[in-house]
């Protein structure tokens, strides 16, 4: 969090990004039920993509310069900074993976799913991506107990999309005759792209929620401060990564193509 | 024994066998409320065996108290910044450290292990080929639940994959060892990270080798569909096995990149970085990134197996070929990243032995990079045959043939280096040399595989294994052996024996070279690979004969390396000092470092390589007290 930015405007920032973020998913969706067109589906999940990791994720704090005490906490929050945008890299080829075999396995087809269910899980994790700026926000200027009840609400909504897919999704999906292919030839690969892609995602979620509580707890408990709490940032960047996945996972489930 | 026994290894194998057997447990008790088996071949069933696998690898880290420290983080406790160590003398390898030094000993012990596993498997095979018909692996033998031809089959798949594991294992430890060092850093970037990446790599080996008991598998290390997805339930062991020893990897290689960003000493910018360290990142960028794709291509095909999820079933509109590209994404990038840190190893080494700058150090760095870079789009060159679009095979080719580019620059400032040199022989140079000729006999032969038309006939042949054995030899053995009789003072204060390290060098050399130009000979008159047995008529029998004695000569070389290694460990020359008349900062001051490594930072003033330049001059030590860092 960069110190020239007072509170007010930082948490304003935090809710103009929201808004344009709702607005592009908005957009997104209008743009697949009216007409088809990928390319526009592309360039608008990159624009979200670019959106979160600048403004939620802070990627350019990567660039910070942090002294030349190796041994002090804010030189050492730099590289573990470092660290975890590695391992978002590295994890980032997984998914990047899944979405090479969609693209062999499905190209420009599409399960049939709940359209309306799709968008309101979709929201429910961008308005939790939200809250979580808001808690990290308020732990940059010191406010604990913004803290704890913003994340508390990340939580809570990160549990309900969750629940939502796997609970929910995926039985209706099964209902539907997507099921993992066990020997249905109607659905062909289908199934297992759909659980695969989305199963992946979730138990990134699982471990986002449980990374949240962590921090909830310690929060609690006083370990963090506005200087000292980088075990905060790096769960909200988790956070906002399972975000980010989301963003191309959603078109490419959802909305790319036709829904056979 | 007894401290063995209650050690961080012993611990963490029980609580692998608790784990294995508590996460198979509860699979089973499901099945049998749900009514389903719950016995099988193998005593569990596969799901049980699947989970029982997982369970156990984490319980492995639990039980051997790697994690301790991020779970006192995670309740919020604090822990010291550097813990004292409460070991000594050889109880300190098989505990749980954080000092990179010791971590990358224990790779490389646990490296040499696997060498010793892997090479071992060959030599069963090596046997049986020695002569057409089946020897010993015949079909009327049963071990395991597999007969001979079937257990051929397993050894030589596990050989593949052990042997790889190793090699990461081993340029890990040589990594682990040497980049601090180098960088003048007190220890890695992540030093719990940096432990948790050598732990996890204990029980993938475990999982690997449970695959041999559990009915084998007989897909080669490529563990291909649809053959894989029918093999017996130790396929679902190896691909578990390479995912979590993949981890390790992975983790290794984020440790070492953020090392080396955050980590260098006063003074040391992007071209005084020592050559060894370029080869590091080059490297670990691959691992870093591409070794997800191995793990998540394998995670289909056990899910495929699990839940019946086609992906790679025709039948069901899976995509078989999908799988190879998947695979081979990181599999042949792997293989830079085994030779990589050994090239690094080489430009490292030459100039210390030929006392004269390294000839174009900034060309070196980068054609590290543009190796790693260049791999990451060659990948289908593997699949010439395999049925994939046509379209494809013209740009691979060439992509391919684009990474003799990099490699060449390497081998003309090796030759320049050496050039008009002032040469000295001891054994690490000696490794060194080696490796640059076994190097390039690797590198020569390679070209055929890439081009298409001369591929579809040298395509799973023997050809091919003589070359990859060359090139992983020459990229990674050789200069291995160089590091450990060059680092080897470092890391003990005593010296290997230099006669049994000249005998091991001129044993396995030449032996070496008949094994693989054998290997060719009969590749390119259409010995297939992967067999157990050969028709009579092909008139393979001599040269076969031939090469399992050669293998056997590199095996008995190996011996002599290990009673080398270890009898050196106590009753070595002693060498405290610069052995080699280095300049690289690790060896101005007495060997073995201790913990922290340098008592006083040091700053770069200096070009690393100019060697035999009067008044040339890479480090200083600062004057002031012990700093911080």
């Amino acid at each position: 969090m960069s110190h020239t930015q007072d509170k007010t405007s930082a948490l304003g920032q935090g809710v103009l990004i929201f808004v344009y973020l709702a607005a592009l998913t908005v957009l997104e969706y209008f743009v697949a039920v009216t007409f088809n067109a990928v390319s526009i589906l592309v360039v608008v999940a990159v624009v979200k993509a670019a959106l979160v990791m600048y403004y939620y994720m802070h990627i350019y704090k990567l660039n910070s310069s942090d002294g030349d005490d190796h041994n002090s906490y804010q030189y050492k929050t730099g590289t573990n900074r470092i660290g975890l945008w590695l391992f978002l890299l590295s994890d980032s080829f997984v998914f990047a993976g899944l979405m090479v075999m969609r693209a062999n396995l499905l190209g420009l087809t599409r399960p049939h799913l709940n359209q309306l269910l799709g968008l309101a899980v979709t929201s429910v994790l961008l308005i939790s991506s939200f809250f979580m700026n808001r808690g990290e926000t308020a732990m940059a200027y010191g406010d604990k107990k913004a803290f704890m009840n913003n994340t508390l609400i990340t939580f809570v909504l990160g549990l309900g999309f969750l629940i939502g897919v796997v609970f929910v999704e995926w039985p209706l999906a099964a209902h539907e005759g997507l099921t993992a292919s066990f020997g249905n030839p109607a659905s062909g690969p289908m199934g297992g792209v759909f659980y695969m892609m989305t199963g992946m995602h979730a138990f990134h979620v699982l471990t986002g929620l449980i990374f949240l509580l962590i921090v909830w707890n310690n929060a609690r408990k006083g370990v963090y401060t506005a200087e000292k709490h980088w075990g905060v940032e790096a769960a909200a960047v988790y956070w906002h990564f399972v975000d980010l996945v989301w963003i191309f996972f959603y078109p490419a489930l959802y909305l790319i193509g036709k829904a056979v | 024994m007894k401290r063995f026994f209650s050690s961080a290894f012993s611990r963490g194998l029980l609580w692998q066998l608790i784990g294995t057997l508590a996460g198979a447990g509860l699979v089973t008790g499901i099945r049998a409320l749900m009514g389903l088996s719950v016995t099988d071949t193998f005593f569990f069933t596969e799901p049980a065996w699947v989970l029982g696998g997982l369970v156990g690898a984490v319980s492995y880290l639990f039980g051997s108290g790697v994690t301790a420290d991020w779970v006192k983080w995670a309740r919020g406790m604090d822990t010291p910044e550097h813990p004292e160590e409460h070991f000594s003398g050889w109880e300190k390898y098989i505990n749980v450290s954080l000092d990179h030094k010791v971590i990358g000993i224990q790779y490389t012990i646990v490296a040499l292990l696997l060498i010793s596993i892997g090479g071992l498997f060959a030599l069963i095979f090596r046997t049986e080929l020695a002569a057409s018909e089946l020897q010993f692996l015949t079909t009327d033998m049963k071990l395991f639940g597999q007969n001979g031809p079937q257990l051929y089959n397993t050894l030589m798949s596990l050989h593949g994959m052990i042997m790889i594991v190793s090699i990461l294992l081993g340029i890990a430890g040589i990594m682990n060892y040497v980049v601090p060092l180098l960088l003048g850093a007190q220890d890695m970037a992540f030093p719990r990270l940096n432990a948790f990446s050598f732990w996890i790599a204990v029980p993938a080996a475990v999982l690997l080798l449970m695959s041999l008991v559990l009915g084998g598998f007989d897909t080669g290390w490529t563990g291909y569909p649809p053959l894989s997805a029918r093999a017996p339930v130790g396929m679902q062991m190896f691909f578990m096995g390479v995912f979590v020893a993949g981890w390790s990897s992975i983790l290794g290689a984020l440790n070492v990149i953020a090392t080396v960003l955050r980590m260098r000493a006063k003074g040391m910018t992007a071209w005084r970085l020592p050559i060894f360290v370029w080869a590091s990142v080059a490297t670990s960028i691959i691992a870093l990134t591409a070794t997800q794709l191995i793990g998540l291509s394998f995670q289909l095909v056990m899910f495929q197996r699990l839940f019946g999820m086609g992906f790679f079933d025709p039948a069901k509109g899976g995509n078989p070929v999908l799988f190879q590209h998947l695979f081979w994404f990181y599999s042949h990038p792997a293989v830079y990243v085994f030779i990589l840190p050994g090239l690094g190893v080489i430009s490292e080494l030459l100039p210390v032995f030929v006392r004269k700058p390294l000839f174009g150090y900034r060309w070196i760095a980068m054609s590290s990079l543009g190796i790693a870079l260049v791999g990451f789009v060659v990948w289908a060159h593997h699949m010439f045959t395999s049925g994939m679009n046509e379209y494809l095979r013209v740009p691979f080719m060439y992509s391919t043939l684009l990474v003799a580019v990099p490699t060449g620059v390497k081998f003309f400032s090796w030759v320049a280096t050496i050039w008009k040199g002032k040469i000295s022989t001891p054994t690490p140079m000696l490794f060194v040399l080696g490796g640059i000729v076994v190097f390039l006999m690797g590198g020569l032969s390679g070209p055929p595989n890439a081009t298409v038309s001369t591929d579809l006939h040298l395509h799973d042949t023997y050809f091919i294994v003589g070359h990859f054995h060359d090139t992983i030899f020459g990229g990674f053995v050789f200069p291995f052996f160089a590091a450990i009789y060059y680092w080897f003072p470092k890391a003990t204060g005593r010296r290997m024996n230099e006669t049994l390290g000249k005998l091991h060098f001129w044993l396995m050399t030449p032996s070496f070279f008949v094994l693989t130009f054998g290997m060719m000979y009969i590749g390119l008159l259409g010995m297939r690979r992967r067999i157990v047995d050969y028709d009579p008529a092909l008139g393979f029998d001599t040269t076969h004969l031939i090469l399992t004695i050669a293998g056997y000569l590199i095996a008995t070389s190996v011996l002599v390396f290990f009673y080398n290694f270890f009898n050196s460990i106590k009753n070595g020359e002693k060498a405290d000092g610069n052995v080699w008349n280095s300049r690289s900062p690790e060896w101005q001051v007495p060997s073995p470092m201790p913990t922290h490594n340098y008592d006083q930072a040091f700053e770069v003033v200096g070009e690393p390589y100019d060697y035999g330049l009067e008044g040339s001059k890479y480090i200083e030590f600062s004057t002031s007290a012990k700093s911080k860092h």
